[in-house]
């Protein structure tokens, strides 16, 4: 499994506006395209898990995650802030780059749900350590950059 | 979608998040990603106000299909109930109230919710 196969264009938001942790999660997961109960379910579930601990892995990456009854397959958003975003993160420093993770409850072990989070773990740093992340200024860019990494 | 119906899916999803919290194999999986996780208490607490919003019928209606199959909502995914993945009978399957108004699989008697509706 690849970060280039699991995030699709029309989900991803290179300009989040919010400034706080639960803002964030709000703009991610309107990405997600749900009705109105099931994005209310999501948030509910995510800001759960966000109680049990951050999901801000450090540099600069966070990777807030459930499974929700809400989606019958894994759903991903990304989102980037410029500024950065107060997340709690591990090394205490600010996230930049947030990949959503939703997935849905079958599956017992949640074979696809973990293996999806170490993608994403592992391509999201490799995105932020690149210098040319801060700089991309549309998704085009975004998706050839994640592509150029992977290789 | 019914309020009750809502409930029981936050229920659902809080006792998912229970179960993989407490997972030793996940947890460390987790924890080589740097993704933590402790506090579980908060989503205890979680969970006692959701349940205080279920209707007494159905709280304990709750309680007995948690213990028995550690679940009470079954999606319903190209009309099939996934707990039991028996086909949904046509009539419900095409309801216009389908999630509006409460449902079970008349199968395994799960509660249904439709995904894709």
């Amino acid at each position: 499994m690849k970060l280039s196969e699991i995030i699709i264009p029309k989900r991803i938001n290179l300009n989040l506006k919010s400034t706080t942790k639960d803002g964030v999660l709000e703009e991610l997961v309107k990405l997600l395209n749900l009705d109105t109960h099931a994005r209310e379910t999501v948030l509910r579930t995510l800001l759960a898990r966000e109680e049990l601990g951050s999901t801000g892995i450090g540099k600069g990456v966070a990777i807030p995650h459930c499974r929700s009854l809400v989606v019958s397959k894994v759903a991903v958003a990304v989102g980037r802030s410029k500024a950065g975003v107060s997340f709690k993160s591990i090394d205490k420093k600010k996230a930049f780059l947030f990949v959503l993770i939703v997935a849905p409850p079958v599956g017992d072990p949640p074979g696809d749900y973990l293996i999806a989070l170490g993608t994403v773990a592992q391509g999201a740093r490799l995105l932020t350590k690149d210098k040319r992340f801060k700089k991309i200024r549309d998704i085009r860019q975004f998706m050839k950059l994640i592509k150029e990494l992977e290789e | 979608m019914n309020p009750q119906l809502r409930v029981l899916i936050a229920l659902q999803d809080i006792l998912l998040l229970l179960r993989d919290a407490r997972d030793p194999g996940q947890k460390r999986v987790l924890g080589k990603m740097g993704l933590k996780i402790n506090k579980l208490e908060t989503l205890e607490s979680t969970k006692a106000d959701l349940e205080r919003q279920l209707s007494p019928s159905i709280l304990s209606q709750y309680r007995r299909a948690i213990q028995r199959h550690g679940r009470i909502v079954a999606p319903v995914i190209k009309s099939v109930c996934c707990q039991c993945f028996v086909r949904i009978p046509s009539a419900i399957d095409s309801a216009e109230d389908r999630n509006t108004s409460l449902y079970r699989c008349e199968n395994c008697g799960m509660y249904l919710y439709w995904v894709d509706k």
